[in-house]
């Protein structure tokens, strides 16, 4: 190294000698590990630089390396006092810090690292005053070496991160956000892809043209019998009405143990050859995010088949035919999947009456002046 | 059963209904006031004895009341029954059950005993004679369809052709309705309440058998064990004759008979025992339930996997139901390993079912066809041989791990050769329903029964269980849980939307959730989330738990755990379809007095049954007006009744 007569550290009387095992020591640490490996003591003595494990040697090699910035000394809870090396660039940007105050301040902001840190918490931790942050911070934001950026879990929070550092995930938010909102339209957008590809994977969809005239003839009979002797209990939906104005269901299940029924990791594939997400990368967990959100809404099913979980589409028989797409109906409130089941309840007025509680025969709100069921009687 | 607020109110209106006012009055007192003797009855309700015992007898007669009468002071108490007092609503549900899988004759039987309450064989049969004779009477009447719309009153002379026609047909058809136990036998003790007969029993289990009392955990149990056999006998009282009639042997042998021949035909089947005229039967509700139930869970089967699938489900619920009295064991007596022999669990092999189903159902239907390497056969057929654990809590802690928990269960399976490797040249195939490539041999019925079989028990609802080779059984008491939780999202999704259902179906699969983590998981705006968590907090749905981490117990130190107790929501949800159900038919009553002036006339009877052409036009219009709203709210307490037998009685 050139500048070893330069060096201002070096307190001792053979301050070329300690120049030269300060670089040598610095050299083994990054041989030995990248920035965030610690070395205590013995780490340290074991790089076999100091000569005759000298102690006091090492502490005056340690102490002029951090002077220069070069090593910054941690009290880790499990190795005691430990230090680690930080690069060459950095150390100059500490060097090249006016004081001690910016030096502390940029030294949190640092270690925050991607997470970045909360101006408040900053105050905290290094006990200044208002006006002195603000102008350190003004200061650090002037040379560069940080930038403001926000987190998706504080929203609101003033926070900052090293500048040539990207947000971490966790402030981000993942793929789900942008500029720090949570990108509904997107989300649904993918639900209904993921919805409609596990929907063509899981069903087995019948052929249109199919002529239904046999199948009708035969579902009659079925009525005629179910009616017969000995109580067959009749599959109640099929029995009332006549056979031929039901309508066939459009898909139909799989067979039990069917093995392809698609996997979060192949719906994570399909997205991404498909190239919907044309700057964002998923991951098959950020996918599996989405199918478990499926499975919530009760639109898919998990199905384990010879230790592989795949997704089917609930209530196959219930599923609309595809419709083509009209551009018409976009503005209404489109949902995937089969209309959903009702029952009394909420068919009837009360079901869904704002004023349930109050509702008592002779009370200010009571049934017989209802006006939601004057409604529903077609009395209006 | 415990009585709430607006079930006591319910249960006289029902009466009313049905029974006029008088008889609705003494219940809806006695409901309210717990057991009255007759005095009491009397200070209560400001009525004569003369009307009070008219009213009790009508009561007693339809089943509605307890009675006691005590041995010293020789008085009797009456209590109001609530059960049979909320069944008069299902009535016509259970007619067209009957009627559907039995035939309209037995309905018509049934439908008698429904109007007499309770009565006597020979009582039954004199008054079948009776039309039988009218009916020859008035032989050569106009060719008219029968109609048989729900409740109805009997079928009076007029009708051209009656479904019973010979006393011997109504003694087989009675023989057939108490073989299948939906109808009982009234002893002594029916019309004691459950408690009296309970310490009754207890009492004399206690002289004879512990005179020196019960002592300690073992003397305890044995004393249980006592009692319940005891309540177990009189419980058995009201099958006695259908256990004479087993007895009696060739049943199976007369229903084959019977099969042979077709009910409907006019032939009559000999060798039915004559039943002893004068035993009291009444119709057996826990029965119907059962049956009522089949039919539900076909409807669940047929909504979430496919109607062709639901026929076959219907085959193996009714082979699996014959032996099922009723749908809940009763905590007092079916305790320990001593409990009846019907109560135990029963399976049926795939011959069984493929022997019950009826021919004309196709069993190609249903399912799609695919290519057999497309199939895994070992995950399909893999047997089950224990029920699916019933507890929430192991439920929870299995939830995370769902590969684990599958893997317990087909810890036999053995990949089948070369699988989804040599897989990727039929994958071409398109959306994978491959038919079979010209397929060489029809595949026979068992085979495609054993399909529909497999699929239903694939489903995560587990409709039904692979219990041992060939062998399924259903394991009703999750399914019906499933059942109650559907009913329960449906009305969660159409109060507070997806995305509500979305946050209690995480709550329930996760158990008790941080506020924070919510968003996270449910992918929603965090205010979104508050918004709806508070708006579903409202309206019952979820609870929040405060915990706070120090004693300041300031909000920003407190963490809030979001949580939904599924079995509050539905007794809340069950109570509120009581009081839905309540204001339908108050609903109905205003409605009545709106028209009262309509009403009036139409009963006049020169104007009954010629409505139309009588009454003038503006006064018919609001009669068929108000006979369309009547239909539709009494349509409605019909399928609230759905509701409450689904959440309550299955």
């Amino acid at each position: 190294m050139a500048s070893l007569a330069s060096s201002r550290a070096g307190t001792g009387e053979d301050t070329p000698k300690l120049e030269i095992l300060k670089d040598a020591l610095y050299e083994e640490m990054i041989q030995h590990g990248d920035q965030e490996r610690l070395y205590n003591q013995s780490d340290l003595m074991g790089l076999n630089v100091i000569p005759k494990n000298d102690l006091s040697l090492l502490l005056n090699v340690i102490q002029g390396l951090t002077a220069d910035q070069l090593v910054v000394a941690v009290s880790d809870s499990r190795a005691g006092i430990a230090w680690r090396y930080r690069s060459r660039e950095d150390a100059k940007k500490y060097s090249s810090l006016p004081d001690t105050e910016t030096q502390m301040v940029f030294a949190l902001i640092d270690e925050a690292g991607a997470d970045g840190i909360w101006s408040k918490t900053l105050r905290n931790r290094t006990k200044l005053h208002d006006a002195v942050l603000k102008s350190v911070l003004k200061t650090l934001e002037g040379k560069g070496y940080i930038k403001d950026m926000k987190s998706v879990e504080h929203p609101n929070k003033k926070m900052y991160i090293k500048a040539g550092l990207s947000p971490s995930e966790r402030a981000t938010g993942g793929p789900w956000y942008t500029d720090s909102n949570l990108d509904e339209a997107f989300i649904v957008g993918l639900e209904e892809v993921i919805y409609n590809f596990v929907k063509m994977k899981s069903t087995y969809s019948r052929p249109t043209k199919q002529p239904t005239k046999g199948v009708v003839g035969r579902k009659r009979t079925a009525n005629d019998i179910s009616t017969d002797a000995d109580g067959t209990p009749t599959p109640a939906p099929v029995a009332q009405g006549p056979a031929g104005g039901r309508k066939l269901p459009a898909y139909l299940p799989y067979p039990a143990g069917y093995t392809y029924y698609p996997t979060a990791r192949e719906i994570a594939e399909f997205i991404a050859r498909s190239g919907i997400t044309n700057n964002t990368t998923l991951s098959e967990d950020d996918v599996q995010q989405l199918v478990d959100i499926l499975v919530y809404d009760g639109l898919i099913e998990p199905v384990v088949v010879a230790r592989r979980k795949g997704y089917r589409t609930t209530r196959i028989t219930k599923q609309e035919p595809d419709v083509p797409q009209q551009d018409g109906m976009e503005e209404e409130e489109k949902r995937l999947g089969a209309e959903p089941p009702t029952n009394g309840y909420v068919e009837a007025p009360c079901g869904r009456c704002p004023v349930y509680e109050l509702c008592e025969e002779g009370g200010p709100v009571n049934p017989s002046g209802c006006v939601y069921f004057q409604r529903w009687l077609g009395h209006d | 059963m415990n009585v709430t607020k607006s079930l006591a109110e319910l249960c006289p209106l029902l009466i009313d209904e049905i029974y006029g006012e008088l008889p609705s009055r003494i219940y809806s007192t006695l409901i309210t006031r717990g057991r009255s003797t007759l005095s009491q009855l009397r200070h209560y309700t400001a009525l004569t004895e003369r009307q009070l015992r008219h009213g009790l007898a009508v009561l007693i007669q339809q089943n509605l009341l307890y009675f006691h009468t005590d041995s010293d002071t020789r008085t009797t108490t009456y209590e109001a029954n609530s059960r049979p007092a909320y069944n008069l609503v299902r009535t016509g549900k259970i007619l067209e059950m009957i009627e559907t899988s039995y035939g309209p004759a037995v309905k018509d039987v049934m439908q008698s005993l429904f109007i007499l309450g309770q009565t006597r064989i020979e009582d039954l049969k004199a008054a079948y004679k009776v039309r039988i004779r009218q009916q020859d009477e008035v032989a050569g009447a106009t060719e008219d369809d029968i109609m048989f719309d729900g409740a109805e009153v009997a079928p009076a002379a007029n009708k051209p052709t009656l479904p019973v026609p010979s006393i011997a047909k109504l003694n087989n058809i009675l023989c057939r309705l108490v073989e299948t136990g939906l109808v009982e036998v009234v002893h002594v003790q029916t019309f004691a309440s459950p408690e009296d007969i309970f310490s009754d029993v207890s009492d004399r289990v206690m002289r004879n058998k512990f005179p020196g009392g019960v002592k300690g955990a073992k003397g305890k149990l044995e004393f249980d064990e006592a009692v319940a056999m005891e309540l177990r006998k009189i419980r058995r009282e009201s099958t006695t004759l259908k256990r004479k009639l087993e007895e009696s042997g060739s049943a199976a042998k007369r229903r084959k008979l019977l099969n042979g021949a077709g009910v409907n035909s006019e032939h009559e089947p000999e060798g039915d025992p004559v039943l002893d005229p004068r035993q009291v039967i009444r119709v057996n509700y826990d029965k119907c339930v059962v049956e009522l139930r089949n039919r539900r869970l076909v409807d669940f089967a047929a909504d979430r996997i496919g109607t062709h699938i639901s026929y076959v489900y219907g085959t193996v619920l009714k082979l699996l139901s014959k032996h099922i009295p009723r749908c809940h064991d009763d905590p007092l007596m079916d305790v320990g390993e001593m409990r009846d022999e019907d109560t135990r669990p029963r399976v049926v092999t795939t011959n069984e079912i493929l022997n019950s189903l009826p021919t004309a159902v196709d069993v190609s239907q249903g399912v799609a066809k695919v290519s057999k390497n497309r199939i895994d056969i070992y995950s399909a057929t893999a047997v089950r041989p224990n029920p699916p654990a019933t507890d929430p809590v192991s439920a929870i802690l299995n939830g995370n791990n769902e590969e684990d928990g599958g893997s317990d269960d087909d810890s036999d399976y053995e990949g089948p050769n070369g699988h989804p490797a040599a897989d990727d040249s039929a994958a071409v195939d398109g959306d994978g329903g491959v038919r079979f490539a010209e397929t060489t041999h029809k595949e026979n019925r068992v085979d495609m029964l054993r399909q529909h079989l497999y699929l239903l028990a694939e489903s995560e609802l587990n409709f039904i269980r692979h219990c041992g080779e060939e062998q399924w059984t259903v394991d009703f008491k999750p399914l019906i849980q499933h059942l109650k939780e559907a009913e329960l999202d449906v009305v969660i999704e159409h109060t507070v939307g997806r995305q509500g259902l979305r946050l209690v179906r995480i709550l329930r699969k996760r158990g008790k959730l941080e506020e924070k983590s919510l968003p996270t998981i449910a992918l929603m705006k965090k205010p979104d989330v508050q918004t709806k968590m508070l708006e579903m907090q409202t309206a019952g749905f979820v609870d929040v738990q405060e915990v706070p981490r120090d004693p300041s117990r300031t909000a920003n130190r407190t963490i809030f755990l979001w949580y939904t107790a599924t079995d509050r929501c539905i007794s809340q949800l069950l109570e509120r379809t009581y009081t839905t159900m309540l204001r339908c038919l108050q609903r109905l009553h205003a409605e009545r007095r709106k028209e009262k002036d309509v009403l009036l006339l139409t009963k006049r009877t020169d104007v009954k049954g010629r409505e139309q052409e009588v009454m003038a036009e503006g006064y018919y219009q609001r009669f068929a007006a108000h006979l369309e709203a009547e239909k539709k709210l009494l349509g409605q307490v019909m399928r609230l009744d759905e509701l409450v037998a689904v959440l309550r009685d299955y």
